[in-house]
């Protein structure tokens, strides 16, 4: 920490818990109901991110590659289960595809961001190395979950036109193109919107953290935008990957259309 | 009938349903065979599996297995595009994806069994063999659409494309990345131009029909036309009509089974569910029900 950081102290965690709590209490005044929700989220949201910080802070004092690949792949399993439980839909036997679309992401942006951009030393410097995954991984769990729902979901709502396809003899590829189009898409949006909207809507976290923090704003947004920028292409890659790697479980061997209870 | 004489022959012809946990079985071990230029009506009660048969045919049914020839080869030497290319199935239901009827039309010829393989092929190789590619295709779309729309009464001579199954390999990976950013429309439009599009479906009767409009404002009759002539336009050898004329007027069926007796008089093989009395036009008349295929009584044109 620098010297003009602010550091927050046990009450200061107080506060924010009592203002989930009070929002909560509110919540269940008005029979919205969601009130016990928040709360329990919010106690593990406090519990997961200060276990985080225990395990990054060892992470970078132990300052070991093995140590450091260790966490990545423990987040790399996480993600894969994340994104198998969000994504709606789809057929079983995903994980392989998930883990490998994710962990072929996760090597690009270290040997591409880390190793050409930012040059740390050493190369696997965990304070750089574990934050960049997770800010990586984020994104990319949540345009994979969107990405795969919207394909299995495209592809059942296009049965016909993809049997009409299949008929006038298209190969599944073809057949497929139009929900992988639309899924690649959706799953995107949301990286694109933040792209367009950071700094003038928003103050993204890594850049808003740095700046509380103490760091140089310019500096910061500079680190931003490299992050942004290099989480916007590997989200394209991500979910194309994954696209490329099951659009063949809608189809049989002989490029039949498979429905939903044969997959 | 002997294989020779077939354009299409199948045999052992199964389908086995999934039904709550057990398997249904549909039909088991048909035998079928048709001559080019025959057309053949297929009849029996709703559920008979007379779809399900005709998507065995086109290698569409996931159910369905059977030993399937065209002009004697078997089944097994084409990928399934170049199966279905030959051996077309029509659904019920129109569906014609596109902004105008003439983009719906042309989709097939969009597709790499058609327009695609040529098109990349062109990227790859020298301008001058690409030239040489251009012309080739836009003479085979001239003699296409001139026999389509004029020489209705000149027999059809059959392409040699069936004993060459093998033309067109299995679509690779790197082909399929360059196909997610190729465009065929542009290859598309000029294999299959506006004017020729008008010149058969006028040929066909469909002179109501503007290309420009979008499908979506197309009535049921002109929908169901404009379906057939897309597949008619791909020139099938064997056409799989899935009660085509199923919830149209009488004077739009018997538009329907005008165009598909033209196409039958030109050689092509056609297989017709339907539910509608008999009309004339089959050669014959095949009953689907309790999983055994029969012939009916001959109904001579």
């Amino acid at each position: 920490m620098t010297d003009n950081a602010y550091d927050i102290d046990i009450w200061g965690l107080l506060v924010a818990l009592a203002m989930v709590a009070i929002a909560a209490g509110i919540s269940e005044l008005m029979r919205i109901n969601i009130g016990k929700t928040l709360l329990w989220s919010a106690c593990r949201a406090l519990l997961q991110l200060c276990a985080m910080g225990f395990i990054i802070g060892y992470v970078i004092r132990a300052n070991n590659v093995f140590l450091v690949f260790a966490v990545i792949a423990v987040m790399l399993v996480a993600a894969v289960q994340i994104t198998l439980s969000r994504a709606k839909g789809v057929p079983k036997g995903l994980a392989g595809p998930v883990l490998l679309s994710l962990t072929i992401t996760m090597l690009l942006m270290i040997s591409l961001v880390t190793e050409l951009v930012v040059r740390p030393h050493p190369w696997y410097a965990p304070q750089l190395v574990v934050p960049l995954t997770g800010m990586l991984l984020g994104n990319t769990v949540s345009a994979l979950a969107v990405g795969l729902s919207r394909f299995y979901e495209s592809m059942n709502e296009r049965r016909d036109e993809i049997d009409t396809l299949l008929a006038l003899g298209s190969t599944a590829w073809e057949a497929a193109r139009p929900s992988i189009v639309s899924s690649i898409r959706l799953g995107l949006l949301p990286t694109t919107a933040t792209l367009a909207s950071c700094g003038i809507v928003t103050i993204p976290g890594m850049m808003a953290g740095q700046v509380i923090a103490g760091g140089d704003p310019l500096e910061a947004a500079k680190y931003q935008f490299v992050v942004f920028a290099a989480i916007a292409a590997l989200t394209l890659v991500a979910d194309s990957l994954i696209m490329a790697m099951v659009y063949r479980t809608c189809f049989t061997a002989d490029d039949q259309y498979k429905p939903p209870e044969m997959r | 009938m002997s294989s020779t004489e077939s354009v299409f022959t199948a045999n052992g012809v199964t389908c086995i349903v999934p039904a709550q946990g057990k398997s249904r079985t549909i039909f088991d071990n048909l035998a079928f065979a048709i001559a080019p230029g025959e057309i053949v009506d297929l009849v029996g009660p709703s559920g008979s599996g007379k779809s399900s048969l005709l998507t065995a045919f086109a290698r569409l049914n996931p159910h369905a297995t059977g030993t399937f020839a065209l002009h004697g080869h078997d089944s097994s030497e084409f990928t399934p595009q170049q199966w279905r290319h030959e051996v077309a199935y029509l659904p019920q239901k129109p569906i014609l994806p596109g902004e105008t009827v003439a983009e719906a039309i042309r989709l097939p010829f969009t597709l790499a069994i058609r327009a695609g393989a040529d098109a990349i092929g062109n990227q790859n190789a020298d301008s001058a063999t690409a030239a040489a590619n251009a012309t080739t295709n836009a003479a085979a779309a001239a003699s296409l659409a001139a026999s389509s729309a004029t020489s209705i009464s000149t027999p059809h001579t059959a392409p040699a494309s069936a004993s060459a199954p093998h033309r067109i390999g299995k679509v690779g990976l790197g082909r399929k990345f360059m196909a997610l950013f190729h465009n065929n429309d542009q290859q598309a439009r000029k294999l299959l131009t506006d004017q020729k599009i008008r010149m058969t479906l006028d040929a066909m009767g469909c002179e109501d029909i503007d290309l420009a409009r979008p499908p979506h404002d197309l009535s049921g009759g002109q929908a169901a036309r404009v379906s057939l002539a897309r597949t008619l336009l791909t020139e099938p050898k064997v056409l799989l009509a899935d009660e085509v004329d199923a919830g149209l007027d009488d004077e739009n069926a018997e538009k329907v089974a005008d165009i598909m007796a033209t196409a039958a008089a030109q050689g092509m093989a056609i297989i017709r569910i339907r539910h509608r009395p008999p009309d004339g036009r089959a050669s014959r008349i095949m009953t689907l029900a309790n999983g055994i295929l029969s012939e009916q009584a001959g109904e001579q044109a």
